[in-house]
């Protein structure tokens, strides 16, 4: 395409094309993405039989597993799953936007911090083990359920919500509430205060201003919140797992067993198919309602009018201070605002500390509190010597480093940047001296697995983040700088990549590595891989990559495409070869967007269970994985124990994080805005 | 067959049981997870472990080959006593565990079809019958009996079996039946076959009422309840087991779960179909909730009822197989095999386990739902892998979909 231009005539220069920056991207969805999903979808065309490794038949290929999806029965859990899934949309949007425009509008930008942070840091607690908390406020003969019935609230069969779909209902607007507020916030955060003022200024009520300016404007951020809930909330599979019992199912559930217990593969990759175009249509028919709305609208524009005329035209105080009465309202407004935010903060936390208060139970299982409380399962998990050993080192080199930067604070002999780096390096440097006296914390833990597990974990989401960056960065650059006929088909792919279901990915690429294990280099990253980086590792780097890579690539180019491009262009005309400008100017104006869909693919890998489950080997098991294994029997507290402690990894990650990023002096306000995107 | 199964007289052992029950103040709760005091020497027994406190008489084989490195078992949930997984296989066996969770057969089936032979677990646990698909499929290999000196340990009952008639690729792990549970405030009939539980679902328990999640299992019920065999391939019965279930039975099922011991505890079934060990479990998480252990009833599938067996295989292109082996062997020396027995409550399948357990695990409670009368165990019937079984599932499928309805 491009090799065919002239050349410029004294220099020459190489027209890369205009898809050469999202060129790794296409690379890696067509290997890893598009043919492996092609091929579960030529499946669907195939019958079941058992009897071959991959259990699939194609003498006779047909389209009979499709004919069978139309059965009564599938279509009845079809309606329950989007009838969920829409109502729980709708309830995050509406418990969410208060909380996101309080966020933005009503606090300082300290308290804005803390809110955010709030909404975030639940997150990083497991998503299953706080699905599966969620059964014990909601026990029958649970705590809450007792009190209930002693006050004479609810009868003696106690609270009856555990197995039905209402349960499902409830933890999944849980689960998804936070994707809904974050862009709420970004977006909302992002329109000009200046608007909203010249709106009152021109005699615009409150309730006119939120809906004719503030609304409008956050159109984009709405549209990124459903996005983000609704697709996931459709193919959904732990939460109606764990919650649902027979009356709750949903169709990922059932997709996942048609692939695993029922072994029918035809079947599952079917449905799988009816459910993209079915997630599609959901999204198509809501684009066209939210497109008709303003039009249907306008059709009532005279009678609104004249409405309006009338209100305006009654005799109305004009001044520059507000009425009393008006600012009266306000405060009520701001306090009902802020009761409802920390309503919204304390729901998001109470799975969080029921999962730290279970870890300290002393009976066998976690869901079932045996009102006593005990470190027995902490003991369980850690060994105690090496766990106070390894904690106190720890301490005096963190201590020691404190120590060190107070000193060299009062010397000043270096600058204040290297000051800064002082504490973060002596984190690093107690991890790496604790790594090497205890074996890199194997011997941290008593029980097997659950410390490998966390390590895997973690280090599996490292890597496919960095990978997730790296791609979603470039593609977003491309998309949003060199949009072209190709922009269209890569954004298919990706909306795709968002809408599969996750099971249907899981097989996909399940059965795609044994075919590539005989070729030359990539087989062996797959089987073998180097030390840590086994082949199990390097398969759960491409599956979590996925689904990562392609919200980061929306992020991405959503942040460039509300910045126009004259600033890289005026560095062109000064001369700057493309990398340099790319390098200094694109790079900065998308840091952020890309630090923000860092932290956001994070803690989606963290979190990744349906895919690792399926690609992961004896070796590389993550901690949602082996605790996915385990809901189908009794968790035992120490999953609790498990969870508290990547809790907490987890946030002195983050914290060492925001230290780096403090570094340059960014307030919290700043450092809060850099995570969330904006 | 059934010679060797030992009877803990149930009078007995009630009796016992509220002895225990009195002194410990009420507490039944503490004996499961608790280690095992009789055993207690094996932690330093030397390698040959003949000269541990706790060991029981009779003429038993305690061979341990010493193995290296670290091994991946993919199992049931909660299938092994952490103790031996961890600890105990670490310094008597030499050998670091990593285990992993399926919740079903064909689950695990899907995961080592999918990788090729390159999944890294070394010890799987399929149910008897799925050996030979696995076989087939190239998914399991051959064990070498050689390294396997303490297999003479099993009873002469649970070796031989049909799915591999020379224990060429499997070893019993434990074996158990099925049965169900209910809560007899809820519940005040008497209870005492399938058709009696299918009745009380139906009626009084609609609602409330949980499911084993595998094909075999809710569709065996009803040819249990109905006097059939639940190998039966007549097609007529199959079509009438689809119409009862679907159509009048699905709509009365809370929950399809085959775990059902902690959510009974949590309060949200009065009856659930289960497994013996688990719902064994059940009394323990009742107890542990504050609730009444008294008021809930066992029941063993009557007139008929499955008898399954858990197997030890080695998968296909196990990376460590020395070490599988060693692992296999070492878990069929009593003290083992007895203290994972307390932990699981299934039946180990030690030959003379009777005296096994007195000498061991003498306070061991609930006896009765480990160790069946021999007039119970004529009731057992294994199931076999027929072309029924596909379409089992199918009834399953759509009994899901109606229910959920």
């Amino acid at each position: 395409m491009t090799a065919s231009v002239a050349p410029p005539p004294r220099r020459f220069r190489f027209r890369a094309p205009r898809f050469a920056l999202a060129l790794p991207s296409i690379v890696w969805y067509t290997a890893f993405f598009v043919v492996p999903i092609i091929l579960v979808v030529v499946y669907s065309f195939g019958t079941k039989d058992t009897s071959r490794l991959v259990p699939v038949d194609f003498a006779n290929p047909s389209a009979s597993s499709y004919a069978e999806v139309f059965d009564e029965t599938f279509f009845q859990v079809f309606r329950s799953t989007v009838r969920i899934a829409i109502t729980a949309t709708l309830l995050c949007l509406l418990i969410g936007l208060p909380v996101a425009y309080f966020a933005a509008f009503k606090v300082g930008e300290r308290w804005r911090a803390v809110v955010l942070a709030a909404v975030v840091v639940p997150s990083f607690t497991s998503f299953l083990i706080r699905t599966v908390a969620w059964r014990i406020p909601l026990a029958p003969n649970g705590t809450l359920s007792k009190w209930l019935q002693d006050v004479g609230l609810i009868g003696e069969d106690g609270i009856q919500i555990l197995e039905t779909a209402a349960a499902v209902q409830l933890a999944i607007v849980y689960n998804y509430l936070g994707f809904m507020i974050l862009p709420l916030y970004v977006a909302f955060d992002r329109i000009d205060v200046r608007l909203r003022e010249a709106s009152k200024d021109l005699g615009a009520g409150r309730l006119a201003t939120f809906f004719g300016v503030t609304l409008p404007l956050a159109g984009p951020g709405i549209a990124a919140g459903v996005l983000l809930t609704f697709i996931p909330m459709c193919g959904d599979y732990v939460t109606a797992t764990v919650l649902g019992g027979a009356k709750g199912n949903m169709i990922g559930a059932m997709i996942a067993s048609q692939f695993n217990a029922a072994q029918n593969w035809p079947l599952g990759s079917a449905m799988a198919v009816l459910m993209i175009a079915a997630v599609l249509l959901t999204l198509i028919v809501g684009t066209a309602i939210v497109w008709l709305a303003p039009k249907a609208a306008a059709l009532f524009e005279p009678v609104t009018r004249s409405v309006r005329r009338a209100r305006a035209s009654r005799p109305r105080k004009v001044g520059t201070q507000p009425s009393t009465k008006s600012a009266t309202a306000d405060g009520v407004m701001q306090r009902a605002l802020g009761v409802w935010t920390g309503l919204v903060l304390v729901f998001l936390f109470i799975p969080v500390a029921l999962v730290f208060l279970h870890s300290f139970n002393r009976g066998n299982s976690f869901t079932i509190w045996s009102s006593a409380v005990s470190t027995k399962w902490w003991g369980e998990l850690f060994d105690g010597a090496v766990f106070v050993q390894t904690a106190l080192s720890f301490a005096a080199i963190v201590v020691l480093a404190v120590l060190a930067r107070r000193i060299l604070k009062r010397r000043t002999l270096f600058g204040g940047n290297y000051g800064a780096w002082i504490v973060p390096s002596g984190l690093v440097l107690g991890l790496v001296v604790n790594g090497l006296m205890t074996s890199w914390y194997a011997n941290l833990f008593d029980f097997p697995g659950i410390g490998d597990a966390i390590r895997n974990s973690f280090l599996a989401a490292l890597g496919a983040t960095f990978i997730a960056v790296l791609l979603g960065g470039t593609a977003g650059v491309a998309l949003a700088r060199r949009p072209g006929t190709w922009s269209t088909a890569f954004m298919v792919v990706v909306f795709l990549i968002l809408v599969t279901p996750e099971i249907m990915e899981a097989i996909a690429l399940a059965t795609w590595f044994p075919r590539l294990q005989d070729l030359p280099i990539l087989g062996h990253v797959f089987t073998e891989g180097w030390g840590p980086f086994n082949g199990g590792m390097n398969k759960l780097w491409v599956g979590q990559s996925m689904y990562a890579s392609a919200v980061v690539t929306l992020i991405v180019r959503a942040r460039l495409a509300g910045l126009d491009e004259s600033l890289e262009q005026a560095a062109g005309d000064l001369g700057a070869p493309p990398g340099r400008a790319f390098r200094q100017i694109t790079l900065p104006l998308i840091a952020s967007a890309m630090i923000a869909g860092g932290l956001l693919s994070f803690a989606l890998c963290l979190d990744n269970a349906v895919v690792s489950t399926l690609i992961s080997e004896a070796g590389s098991t993550t901690f949602p994985v082996a605790l996915l294994g385990a809901t189908r029997s009794t968790i035992k507290p120490f999953w609790g124990v498990g969870a508290v402690s990547l809790f907490f990894v987890t946030m002195a990650s983050l914290w060492f994080l925001v230290v780096v990023l403090r570094r340059g002096g960014a307030s919290a306000g700043n450092i809060a805005a850099t995570l969330t995107g904006n | 067959m059934t010679k060797q199964l030992r009877m803990l007289a149930p009078e007995a052992f009630r009796e016992h049981l509220t002895r225990r029950a009195f002194i410990t103040g009420g507490t039944a709760a503490a004996g499961f997870a608790v280690l095992l005091t009789a055993c207690g020497g094996s932690d330093d027994a030397a390698s040959d472990g003949g000269d541990s406190a706790g060991e029981a008489s009779g003429d038993y084989s305690r061979v341990i080959n010493k193995s290296s490195g670290s091994l991946a078992m993919y199992t049931w949930g909660d299938y092994n006593d952490p103790d031996i997984v961890g600890a105990l296989a670490e310094s008597e066996l030499g050998v670091s565990m990593k285990v992993d969770y399926y919740p079903s057969n064909e689950d695990l089936i899907t995961k080592l079809a999918a990788s090729n032979g390159n999944s890294g677990f070394d010890i799987v646990v399929p149910t008897g019958p799925y050996v030979p698909q696995m076989i087939e499929k190239g998914l399991i290999q051959k064990l070498d009996m050689s390294k396997i000196p303490n297999f003479g340990n099993i009873d002469a009952s649970y070796v031989s079996q049909t799915w591999d008639p020379n224990n060429e690729y499997s070893v019993c792990k434990n074996w158990g039946s099925t049965g169900y549970f209910y809560n007899k405030t809820k519940i005040t009939r008497k209870m005492e076959t399938w058709q009696d539980f299918i009745d009380a679902c139906m009626n009084e328990g609609s609602g409330e009422c949980a499911m084993i999640d595998t094909a075999p299992n809710l569709c065996g019920m009803w040819y249990w309840a109905n006097g059939y065999n639940w190998n039966d391939q007549d097609a007529a019965k199959l079509d009438a087991c689809e119409k009862f279930l679907v159509d009048e039975f699905a709509q009365h099922i809370k929950a399809f779960d085959s775990y059902p011991s902690t959510k009974l505890a949590e309060g949200a079934y009065s009856l659930a179909m289960g497994w013996n060990g688990d719902l064994r479990q059940a009394y323990v998480r009742i107890a542990d909730a504050g609730g009444n252990p008294d008021e809930w009833v066992w029941v063993l599938g009557a007139p008929a009822t499955e008898l399954w067996m858990d197997t030890y295989c080695i998968a296909a292109g196990a990376p460590n197989p020395d070490a599988a082996h060693a692992w296999i062997n070492w878990e069929l020396i009593p003290e083992i095999s007895i203290k994972d027995l307390q932990y699981h409550g299934y039946n180990t399948g030690m030959k003379e386990i009777d005296s096994l357990i007195a000498e061991l695990a003498p306070d061991l409670e609930r006896g009765e739902m480990i160790f069946f009368t021999s007039e119970q165990v004529a009731t057992f019937q294994t199931q076999e892998i027929t072309p029924t079984l596909d379409r089992m599932i199918d009834i399953m499928n759509k009994v899901k979909a109606k229910a959920g309805a």
